[in-house]
């Protein structure tokens, strides 16, 4: 959503050690800062207990991806980063407070209502009132930031008509827009064709190294390719690491259980590391 | 005053009684109002609201007398409250706007009922309360479309965008809950008054006609806007001016009505052949 969340700065205790509220994995590299901790955050939707005891770390201007099987708690988890759930454990940020971007994942709008992409992105940007029209720094912004999305041409485009794929870009234009500390994007792939799915890859190499990202995923190629991070959550932190790491056939059946090694045997046969070059991503 | 009777003097043209001049202008001035608040109250799934608040009158006035209140107070403070307890409904325990608003309506009318049933001379001056007339609004009414006219204005040019974008993802997570409540209170307030001026249907339908004809026309939020307001201009004075007509001689709020209608269904029929705009 487009909507930005300033988390009141009494929820991210900054008093404590920010570089580390717990210990850093075995293979965190020593160059990379922590911009999200949690600390054995525990949630629980009615009698039953979602997550248990998650604890992890997100690295700061970097890519973490979240993998884990349906019903792993994985769109739980970020409805406690946004404070939309009650939750208990601890959420550490640096900096405290920050500004969090939110793409959701399958959204659920009005169709019919009149709007096009460019409005829509202005809604959040700009207090002029769509009525009277867009102002041109305004217009300037947007469009810049469709670009950024490789969504250009969907400026003057009624948002109702809009494609899977067209739609989560546009929602990723409309978060890129409110400045985030850290864009947490819920399944992006959802509902996408093969050729989104290829422009969500590059997008997201466009954002490499300027945003910290989290993004939640089931698909592992995705994590594979993008993530310079992963966590596998299956209401509990099973493994995190670096992707070669765990994308080993224990750790993915331990998170997914026992038969997706069959399935993703092939994507975890290749040895090669390079995070930009995966299964999902052929680039070029 | 002086400025409204050399506005009167100038309308001569169109009609010769007074009471026709001064709805023509009270139309005006709602319409202004109402389009957009209907363009927002429409996006926002609330068309209903204007009717419930609209039938709260009866508690209202109820209320005002058993407290002491002026009626006019009481009626527009009951209202308000009502508006506010709608958002609550819907924001907190999660109803969704149609719930709250039909759990509001049968609430705030059986609460009149039982009210007015105790004391029943009350009900001589109701009618005007749910049924008030087009044909005789006075001058100070059309004072009070005004100012209404001015709060309206405020909140189209001040809270419009982050309105619309609420209602774009309305289970979006917003944390905006001031602005909820805010856009409640003035729905109800638009509402009390345009009821008062016009009547309950004739509020309703200018509130709802015109932004549901504009929405199936409009292909952007702007031009959204803007036929709201043109539509509900044009059937106010047309619906007006035909229930004028020797050969009609109609009620002029159920002829406004009707033509608002007539533009809806003329709107659909021209989508299909030109598109939208």
């Amino acid at each position: 959503m487009i909507e930005t969340f300033e988390r009141p700065a009494t929820e991210s205790p900054a008093k404590k050690s920010v570089a580390g509220p717990v210990e850093l994995p075995p293979s965190w590299p020593t160059a990379w800062v922590p911009a999200l901790s949690l600390v054995e955050v525990k949630a629980t939707l009615g009698e039953f207990e979602v997550l248990r005891e998650v604890t992890f770390q997100a690295p700061k201007g970097r890519q973490t991806i979240i993998i884990g099987p349906n019903g792993a708690g994985k769109s739980t988890l970020i409805h406690c980063l946004l404070g939309q759930i009650p939750h208990e454990g601890r959420v550490f940020f640096d900096p405290p407070g920050p500004r969090l971007g939110y793409v959701p994942q399958r959204p659920d709008f009005d169709r019919f209502l009149p709007l096009t992409v460019g409005e829509f992105l202005a809604l959040g940007l700009s207090r002029r009132p769509i009525w009277l029209g867009l102002g041109r720094a305004t217009q300037v912004k947007v469009k810049a930031a469709l670009e950024l999305v490789k969504a250009g041409s969907l400026y003057g485009k009624p948002l109702g008509g809009l494609s899977g794929g067209e739609t989560q870009r546009a929602l990723l234009a409309a978060a890129l827009l409110s400045e985030p500390d850290i864009l947490i994007l819920d399944e992006p792939a959802t509902g996408v064709d093969v050729y989104g799915e290829q422009l969500l890859c590059e997008i997201l190499e466009g954002l490499k190294d300027s945003f910290t990202v989290l993004m939640v995923s089931h698909d592992l190629a995705t994590a594979r390719a993008h993530g310079d991070w992963v966590v596998c959550l299956n209401r509990r932190v099973v493994a995190q690491g670096r992707p070669e790491e765990i994308f080993q056939p224990q750790t993915l059946s331990a998170t997914f259980g026992l038969h997706q090694g069959l399935i993703f045997g092939s994507a975890t046969g290749s040895p090669s590391s390079d995070s930009a070059a995966g299964p999902a991503c052929s680039h070029g | 005053m002086v400025l409204l009777q050399s506005l009167y003097d100038q309308l001569a043209f169109f009609y010769e009684p007074m009471f026709m001049r001064r709805a023509m202008v009270a139309l005006f001035l709602l319409s202004l109002a109402v389009s957009g608040a209907g363009v927002l109250a429409v996006s926002r799934r609330m068309a209903f609201f204007p009717d419930t608040v609209g039938h709260s009158a009866l508690a209202g006035l109820a209320l005002g007398l058993l407290v002491g209140l002026d009626p006019q107070v009481a009626v527009i403070l009951f209202g308000l409250g009502l508006g506010l307890l709608i958002v609550f409904l819907s924001r907190r325990a999660k109803f969704g706007a149609d719930t709250s608003l039909a759990l509001v309506f049968s609430g705030a009318v059986a609460l009149g009922l039982a009210l007015i049933s105790r004391r029943p001379r009350v009900t001589a001056g109701l009618s005007r309360w749910l049924l008030g007339d087009i044909l005789t609004v006075g001058d100070e009414e059309i004072v009070a479309l005004l100012g209404l006219d001015l709060i309206a204005y405020l909140i189209f040019l001040g809270l419009y965008n982050r309105l619309i974008l609420t209602s774009v993802f309305p289970t979006g997570l917003t944390r905006q809950v001031w602005v909820d409540y805010l856009f409640g209170a003035f729905l109800a307030v638009v509402s009390v008054l345009a009821v008062q001026a016009v009547g309950v249907l004739l509020a309703t339908a200018l509130l709802v006609t015109p932004a549901a004809t504009s929405r199936v026309l409009a292909a952007t939020g702007r031009s959204f806007f803007w036929l709201a307001l043109v539509f509900s201009l044009i059937s106010g004075q047309l619906g007006l001016w035909i229930s004028y007509q020797p050969g009609v001689n109609a009620s002029a709020g159920a002829t406004v009505v009707l033509t608002s209608l007539g533009f809806l269904a003329l709107a659909a029929l021209g989508r299909r052949l030109v598109g939208r705009v």
